[in-house]
């Protein structure tokens, strides 16, 4: 399979360096106890982009969203979203400053269909309090309508076939199916930048091509800015317009998919040894 | 496939054999209940009381005047339900189940309705015969299940039995309700009139009410068949119907229903099976929700007029019942209350009692001279007590400004730690008012606490609130009970509903999805208090006298005990859990020792034999153990919500890669580097 053949349309989008970036990490270090996740961590996404974190088990990778996203709170350093410094926020606020994500080991409502789920993440785009809800007044029936015309509208976005399922508990559905729900439920939050920690985890190479396709979609077609975690280098490279990667909590490279590819401190990072890297990557 | 007769006209008298056979199965089925509880126990007794009442009101057998339009409205109710509901469930019964089906369901009946109605009976009290009934239903339900492994037999599944109905076979459901419901009154009719005729002949029926039944037994085949029809139409309304295009009126509706079936045709098996049992025709017909409407209708008239029914159920003793199905009233509503803030939010409250504590206080310290003493106004005690309907929310209110009083520096903490700070909150609150003595006098009590009032006019009658008449605080709790469960269901059918939910299944997806979690669950713990602000302020007035004694922190235990036997999450299980609760450990524990003493009861030998054992001295012991039993058999409550029942019987263990230096989500370091602001 290679992913790269694809390539040939999506990367024209590129925002460069020219336009204001909107999420900027500066010198973000993290630090558990004695140990250093994320050191001295510098990256930039610009609008219009699809940036990838890359690097081996351990680098600290989800480490840096869980600090964007308001889970953990940076020991130093900065993080901005378009200018404004995120830290100190807690997750939700981040959410309503336009930032929105989705997890590797899926944290989807099991108990909950998967309309229900898709609900959840509109939560920020309501406004019935609990007054409003106890009395439902006009407004608060209208908006509730409202709300499931739009979630309908989200889950359409990965064709009819979640359409179909929309009343099933989600623990009932496929790991694909969990994976594009959870990608909904985000953009429900109405974000200007999306966070996908692993789109592709877990899924087959069938499943994973389609994955590549609805994000490139989410880019092209919903003007998303997208930074995205990824395991298989394979996927990352045909779809990045830029990637970061991450060793050891350290950021050792960054550049365009084949700058990083031929970066020897990325090898060396992935393989140990720099004698296999061409069959390495090439899988 | 539903096969239509040729002739259906000609049916009703001398139906085919197909429905014949779902005849029988169902008149039997419900024959057996509603003769049990006609001549069996009292729906004969209510009849005649009415009739007496209208017939002959001078007869030395009638007394109870005011009864005659509630009585008489009630058999109206009653008896008309359960003959449209046969109608229904002629119609809806696809007849899939065949002979064990027919077994199963006498089995069923007897077990659900002959058995509770027996022991109702027997121990002359409703709740103590329920919770009894309950029990023995719980074991029924497990001979049951062994009872089909040995036979091998296993219900086939709902899904099969789905069909698009079309506009002839609607019309034939109709004519198999009518069919269904005409000969149950018939028949029901004639047993009613050959019974009556017996007790003419033993000389205890009044010649006038022998014209009456006569009257009866040709008005009820009559009134059998147009209530057919109201159960026919039930049916229908829960029929997948065709969707071409136009072919009625109702365009959009109808290919609603159409992809409601594809939709079942995607769903997994589980879950189609929950939406198919609805459906019509399916092969358990009682279970669907066209049959609930009936049930509803049913239980509605039952507990609306249960204060005039009581004394002809049970003769004498009724008051007393009344004030305690008062006291279960509000140990309701502390279900209710208590199911918001550990089933739809899922924080573990152990100390909800401080909530009813303050509720009740806030009445007592207000509605009597306490009120005086602490501020020095003088009240006017004509006027006075009308302020009670406004202090019922505003107590409410003051109870839930103190849940966010407490909840705002507390619920940051996660699941173990708040389920002990609240604990401490139980401890703490009905002591504060113990030595806040000055005021509410500790455990001597504030007594004298007004009762509440209502208008008097030509057209009103005057209600008499005081302690010794039970009926009115009956009637307000039912009606605080309605509103609760009202709120209830439009607080979990809503955005902040839906929110409680999610922080329940997972905090941090939630706060991800923009959920802020502090403010969510202040929300939860608020609207949990504002409940208990309603019962209190309720107990207070209805009491009259209220003393710190009367509270204990774990008051908490058990209204949390009616949360989860009931099923969390659950609100008509929060409500079975409230009433099963409260009579076993009021009811039946706390009096086993008067129980014992009386030569009639099972105990009474138990007693002889070791004269100087106390059952008191066990009480506990015995709530501990049937609490223990109950959850080991029914972990997910007695009445289960959809999604909790799901909970329970999965047990998939997600395994997922992840980073080494990322502490796992779910593990306590992770949790630990949660900030939540």
């Amino acid at each position: 399979m290679n992913f790269n053949q694809m390539d040939s349309t999506g990367a024209a989008a590129v925002t460069g360096p020219l336009a204001k970036p909107l999420l900027e990490l500066n010198a973000v270090t993290k630090q558990f106890g004695g140990l250093k996740a994320v050191e001295d961590v510098n990256f930039t996404v610009y609008p219009g982009q699809i940036v990838s974190i890359i690097g081996p088990n351990g680098a600290g990778k989800t480490t840096v969203f869980n600090l964007i996203t308001g889970l953990y709170r940076p020991t130093s350093g900065a993080i901005r979203l378009a200018g404004q410094s995120l830290i100190g926020l807690s997750p939700d606020k981040v959410v309503l400053r336009g930032l929105a994500r989705t997890f590797q080991n899926i944290r989807l409502f099991n108990n909950m269909t998967v309309l229900e789920n898709v609900l959840v993440g509109l939560h920020t785009q309501l406004k019935a309090g609990i007054i409003g809800s106890l009395f439902r007044p006009p407004a608060v029936v209208r908006e509730e309508a409202n709300a499931r015309k739009r979630a309908i509208e989200l889950l359409s976005f990965f064709g009819t076939a979640l359409l179909e399922r929309q009343e099933e508990y989600v623990m009932n559905l496929s790991y694909a199916d969990r994976r594009r729900i959870e990608i909904a439920r985000a953009l429900a939050a109405n974000p200007r930048l999306l966070l996908l920690d692993e789109p592709t985890a877990g899924m087959n190479e069938a499943e994973t091509l389609e994955a590549v396709k609805y994000i490139r979609r989410l880019r092209d077609e919903l003007k998303l800015t997208i930074l995205l975690i990824e395991h298989k280098l394979a996927v990352t490279m045909g779809m990045s317009d830029h990637i970061v990667v991450l060793d050891h909590g350290r950021k050792i490279a960054e550049g365009l998919p084949e700058q990083v590819r031929h970066n020897p401190e990325v090898i060396a990072a992935y393989l140990g040894k720099p004698t296999n890297v061409r069959r390495g990557i090439a899988d | 496939m539903l096969n239509v007769p040729e002739s259906i006209d000609s049916g009703l008298l001398a139906p085919n054999r197909q429905i014949r056979v779902l005849l029988i199965k169902w008149v039997i089925a419900l024959l057996i209940p509603v003769a049990v509880f006609t001549f069996g126990w009292s729906g004969e007794a209510i009849e005649n009381n009415v009739l007496l009442g209208i017939f002959s009101p001078n007869s030395s057998i009638f007394s109870d005047v005011p009864s005659i339009v509630q009585g008489g409205i009630f058999c109206a109710v009653f008896y008309a339900s359960v003959i449209a509901l046969v109608g229904y469930l002629v119609a809806a019964d696809d007849g899939r189940r065949g002979r064990y089906g027919i077994i199963e369901l006498w089995a069923d009946m007897i077990a659900y309705t002959v058995i509770p109605i027996l022991l109702i009976s027997w121990t002359n009290d409703l709740l103590i015969g329920l919770a009894l009934a309950v029990v023995i239903i719980a074991i029924y339900l497990f001979l049951r299940r062994a009872v089909r492994n040995i036979l091998h037999y296993s219900p086939p599944s709902p899904l099969t039995g789905i069909q698009v109905i079309d506009e002839e076979q609607r019309t034939f459901l109709i004519s198999k309700a009518r069919i269904g419901s005409f000969w149950f009154a018939t028949i029901f009719a004639i047993i009613s009139l050959i019974t009556d005729i017996i007790f003419f002949v033993l000389g205890s029926l009044p010649t006038a009410l022998l014209i009456w039944a006569a009257v009866r037994t040709l008005i009820l085949p009559i009134v059998g068949y147009f209530l057919g029809w109201l159960g026919g139409i039930v049916a229908v309304r829960q029929t997948i119907r065709e969707g071409a295009n136009g072919t009625t009126k109702n365009g959009t509706s109808l290919s609603k229903r159409v992809s409601k079936r594809q939709q079942l045709e995607g769903l997994s098996t589980a879950r189609a099976r929950e939406e198919a049992r609805n459906l019509v025709p399916n092969d358990q017909p009682l279970q669907s929700r066209g049959a609930w409407y009936f049930c509803m209708v049913l239980i509605a008239a039952f507990v609306l007029f249960y204060p005039v029914l009581d004394p002809v159920f049970f003769a004498f003793g009724t008051n007393g019942r009344l004030v305690g199905y008062d006291d279960l009233g509000y140990y309701v509503i502390l279900a209710l209350g208590l199911n918001i803030v550990v089933g739809f939010a899922g924080l573990l409250d152990l100390g909800y009692v401080a909530f009813f504590v303050l509720g009740t206080y806030t009445w007592a310290l207000v509605g009597s001279d306490q009120f005086t003493v602490i501020t020095g106004i003088v009240t006017n005690p004509q006027i006075w007590p009308w302020f009670f309907w406004p202090m019922l929310i505003i107590g409410a209110v003051i109870a839930a400004l103190w849940g966010v009083l407490l909840g705002a520096p507390t619920l940051r903490l996660r699941g173990d730690y708040l389920a002990i700070v609240t604990l401490g909150f139980g401890e703490i609150i009905p002591l504060f008012f113990q030595n806040l003595d000055k005021y509410t006098k500790g455990t001597n009590g504030v007594s004298g606490i007004y009762h509440p009032v209502t208008p008097c006019a030509s057209w009103f009658p005057c209600i008499d609130w005081s302690s010794y008449n039970p009926v009115p605080y009956y009637y307000l709790i039912l009606a605080l009970i309605v509103l609760c469960i009202f709120a209830n269901l439009r607080l979990r059918d809503s955005r902040l509903g839906r929110a409680w939910i999610a922080i329940r299944e997972d905090e941090i997806a939630a706060s991800s999805s923009g959920i802020n979690l502090v403010k969510t669950k202040l929300f939860a713990f608020a609207a949990g208090a504002f409940f208990a602000g309603i019962a209190g302020a309720y107990h207070a007035a209805k009491l009259g006298t209220v003393a710190s004694s009367d509270f204990n922190s774990t008051d908490s235990f058990v209204y949390l005990a009616m949360v989860v036997i009931g099923g969390l999450g659950s609100i008509p299980g929060v409500i079975l859990g409230a009433i099963i609760v409260y009579s076993l450990n009021e009811l039946i524990l706390a009096q086993l020792d008067s129980i014992a003493t009386n030569p009639s009861s099972f105990l009474y030998g138990f007693k002889q034999l070791f004269p100087a054992f106390n059952f008191t001295d066990i009480r506990n012991l015995l709530f501990g153990l049937l609490l223990i039993i109950i959850m080991i058999f029914r972990p997910e409550g007695l009445i289960p919500s959809a999604r909790r029942q799901r909970e329970l019987h999965q047990n998939i263990e997600e395994t997922a890669e992840v980073g080494s230096l990322d502490p796992p989500p779910g593990t306590s370091g992770f949790e630990k580097e949660i900030h939540v602001q």
